[in-house]
């Protein structure tokens, strides 16, 4: 005879019982009792109570019993084992359940670094032109359209890229000295980098960078990516300056390393497909690359393009390799097609002034 | 039928650290490799442990909340909560880029005031959940009202306490406090309470205006620097003094603030656990301000040797120095991901290590001043008959109210 405490789950009474095996189960003798036999198949590990071990019956919440002294060993090989970790991991044992776990862990992070780029490219770009348009829609009519300025810009892309689909390009009256790629395949140029140039040429350069993040659909890749980060970061916890960060990401797009790589690659080959010098865009570069010799890291996030663009004396490299000897260049587009450019703003009277707001 | 041991006290923690310490470490360990999946079944064999070691009267309580309970309600929150305001941050960039700043703003307003909402009922929920989980000789606690009163409740009396100059949050606190828990019950007994907010008003306006007398005293500390530099123009004036003000209003800001913030608290805390009651019984909670900063200089002991531990491999390995790139917008690890992956690695393991030890002291601190009076009678201390509750605290957890 052994005996054990027990609750029946009606009331609080603490019943002082004998427990006795019977078959495949065992009775409780005593007052409270009751006079059930109860299968050790329907019984449960409780957990412990002051560091002892109690059991539970499936059917009737409440109902406890606990062993005053240890049980004899034919009753507690029949008791049910105690659960410690969670059910799955005491099958297996905490240690092959923590390689298990460690390997699924790995493979998903992996998979959600990777999934980005493996997922943009599925996403229609009629989708991704209708979350643009409802992001950034006109720019709160910041958006540049000086005489001619569309027809010449039209005219830069379609030199650049003759064979591609036509790519919506925009200038803003944004002091800035940026260009950025917007989801659905829209370039924006901020007026700041206009006031930078110094020739056309320098700008095709800057463009066909713009123009390979959108054919290789990197923003799309850099959304998803933020999408991402929020959520497993937890940014659903309540901030709303969340709002602020989307458009920071696309004003400082953090593409990867590999996708400005390409992004340079795609510009230096249509621009020599296009019989287009880039030595002005080397220029650039080169000009960009003594600022930031002069300026610390954090002076350097200031500057838009320069925060969120690669270092620029390699592109220099880079972009000066590319020029052929010998062969002939010509400017990406005429005289007045830059001027026209150039002026936009000032001679769009429609224009919202560039109030400082957003950037 | 009345049981326990007069002489003995009715409410005790009889667990200790070495005990604690493999759940702790096993708990990391799991939380480490599932990436924080395991979280919500480490929470429930941290609170089957403090439970099981909290003697009542004259037999432990019992923590009968499962991992996946709060692991259900946590997706569900992420799914009904999270996803909508995620797609709702596009809608508001898409306002803030159209120039609609009317609408924006008017949405920004509306979802804190939902946000709030939720947070009063999560807060609700949370102790439903817990109670309906706790379980002592066999019964337990709980409530069956789902808490969307209580949301507004909470809203509308906090309003109101922040309108009146937020001289009236001993009001809405305790109003509130007595809100929650005469809607719980333990058993057939529901929870009584009658806390006075009367009580709390002078330390409260204590707390309340001291910051005010603090920046008249500061003004005043000013006078002689502003005369002096009047006096000669161009001087600026002298490092040694502006240093020490600068001193003072840091000692202000970080210990005299929340110092008085304490000595409000304590006696908040005090006042409504010793008001409350169930049938016969009566709690009582003792501790006093120099317990609660006794309390909260070991925690800040335990998370400062968790830092000293972390530093000492850190600057070991020379990765103090992987934050190359701090711009905004851009990875800050962008250079040395293995370099940011393993400061992380070494920075979480000792506070992940500690902050178990910060619930465990926090448990023990409130079981340790807490005490019951009065008999109980078994007999008529009965089964529940409230519904016991299959989904955790998700929201509260993802709200991350938990430290309240």
């Amino acid at each position: 005879m052994t005996r054990v405490w027990h609750y029946d789950g009606t009331s609080a009474i603490r019943h002082q019982c004998l427990f006795e095996a019977e078959g495949d189960g065992f009775r409780l003798r005593g007052e409270g009792g009751g006079d059930a036999h109860y299968r050790f198949a329907d019984i449960a590990y409780g957990g412990e109570l002051g560091g002892k071990p109690f059991y539970t019956l499936n059917a009737q919440k409440g109902w406890r019993i606990g062993f005053e002294d240890a049980p004899p060993p034919d009753v507690a090989a029949s008791l049910p084992v105690p659960e410690k970790y969670g059910r799955v991991i005491d099958r297996f044992g905490i240690g092959p359940a923590s390689a298990v776990f460690l390997a699924l862990s790995a493979a998903f992070v992996f998979v959600a670094i990777k999934a980005p780029d493996w997922l943009a490219p599925a996403v229609p770009m009629s989708w991704e032109k209708k979350l643009g348009d409802a992001m950034i829609g006109d720019m709160g009519g910041r958006l540049c359209h000086g005489p001619g300025s569309d027809a010449a810009l039209k005219s830069m892309a379609r030199r650049l890229d003759p064979k591609g689909t036509p790519i919506d390009i925009q200038i803003a009256n944004i002091g800035m000295v940026n260009a950025v790629a917007l989801p659905g395949g829209r370039i924006v140029i901020f007026r700041g980098l206009l006031q930078e140039a110094k020739s056309p040429d320098e700008l095709a350069g800057v463009l066909g960078h713009e123009m390979g993040h959108v054919r290789n659909r990197d923003v799309m890749g850099a959304l998803m990516r933020q999408l991402g980060l929020s959520v497993v970061l937890g940014g659903a916890s309540g901030s709303t300056s969340q709002a602020g960060d989307y458009v920071n990401v696309l004003v400082s797009s953090t593409y990867s390393r590999e996708a400005e790589a390409r992004a340079d690659a795609h510009a230096i080959r249509l621009m020599r497909e296009a019989s287009v010098s880039a030595k002005d865009t080397a220029g650039f570069f080169a000009r960009l690359a003594e600022v930031e010799k002069k300026l610390d890291k954090n002076g350097r996030a200031l500057l838009g393009y320069m925060s969120s663009h690669p270092l620029s004396e390699s592109r220099e490299k880079a972009f000066k390799q590319s020029l052929v000897k010998d062969k002939t260049y010509t400017p990406v587009i005429t005289p007045k097609e830059w001027m026209a450019i150039l002026d936009s703003c000032r001679d769009d009277p429609k224009v919202e002034k560039d109030d400082g707001f957003l950037f | 039928m009345g049981v326990g041991n007069p002489d003995e006290t009715a409410v005790a923690f009889d667990g200790n650290w070495r005990e604690f310490l493999p759940i702790a470490l096993t708990n990391f360990g799991l939380t480490l490799v599932t990436l924080g999946f395991y979280r919500f079944w480490a929470t429930t064999r941290e609170r089957q442990y403090f439970w099981s070691r909290t003697r009542f009267i004259d037999d432990y309580f019992e923590w009968t909340g499962k991992g996946i309970e709060l692991f259900k309600a946590f997706i569900a929150v992420l799914v009904l909560f999270g996803l909508p305001f995620i797609a709702l941050q596009f809608v508001m960039q898409g306002l803030l880029m159209q120039n609609q700043g009317g609408a924006f703003f008017g949405l920004v307003l509306l979802l804190y005031l939902f946000w709030f909402y939720l947070a009063g009922i999560a807060m609700y929920r949370a102790l439903r959940y817990r109670l309906s989980k706790t379980y002592w000789h066999g019964i337990h606690g709980g409530s069956d009202e789902p808490g969307w009163a209580y949301g507004w409740s909470f809203i509308w009396k906090n309003v109101v306490a922040y309108l009146c100059m937020a001289l009236l949050f001993p009001w809405s606190m305790t109003a509130l406090w007595k809100e929650r828990w005469e809607h719980m019950s333990f058993g057939p007994h529901k929870f009584e309470s009658e806390p006075q907010w009367s009580s709390l008003m002078g330390r409260y306006i204590i707390a309340y205006v001291s910051p005010f007398i603090a920046i008249f005293g500061a003004m005043i500390l000013m006078i002689p620097m502003i005369i002096a530099s009047a006096g000669s123009p161009g001087e600026e004036p002298p490092a040694a003094m502006m240093g020490a003000i600068v001193v003072v209003v840091i000692l202000a800001i970080y210990v005299l603030m929340p110092l008085l913030a304490l000595i409000f608290y304590s006696a908040y805390m005090r006042e409504v656990i010793s008001t409350l009651r169930l049938s016969t019984l009566e709690f009582y909670f003792g501790a006093r301000t120099k317990d609660w900063i006794k309390l909260f200089l070991g925690n800040v002991g335990l998370y400062l040797l968790a830092g000293a531990v972390a530093a000492i491999p850190i600057g070991a390995l020379g990765l103090f120095s992987v934050f190359t790139n701090l711009e905004p917008g851009h990875s800050p690890f962008g250079d040395n991901p293995v370099g940011y992956i393993g400061f992380l690695i070494l920075l979480v393991i000792p506070f992940g290590l500690v902050t178990p030890f910060v619930r465990y002291r926090g448990w023990a601190f409130y079981i340790r001043h807490m005490e019951v009076g009065g008999i109980i009678d078994l007999a008529t201390l009965t089964q529940s008959p409230t519904r016991e509750l299959k989904q955790g605290e998700g929201l509260l957890d993802a709200l991350d109210l938990g430290a309240m």
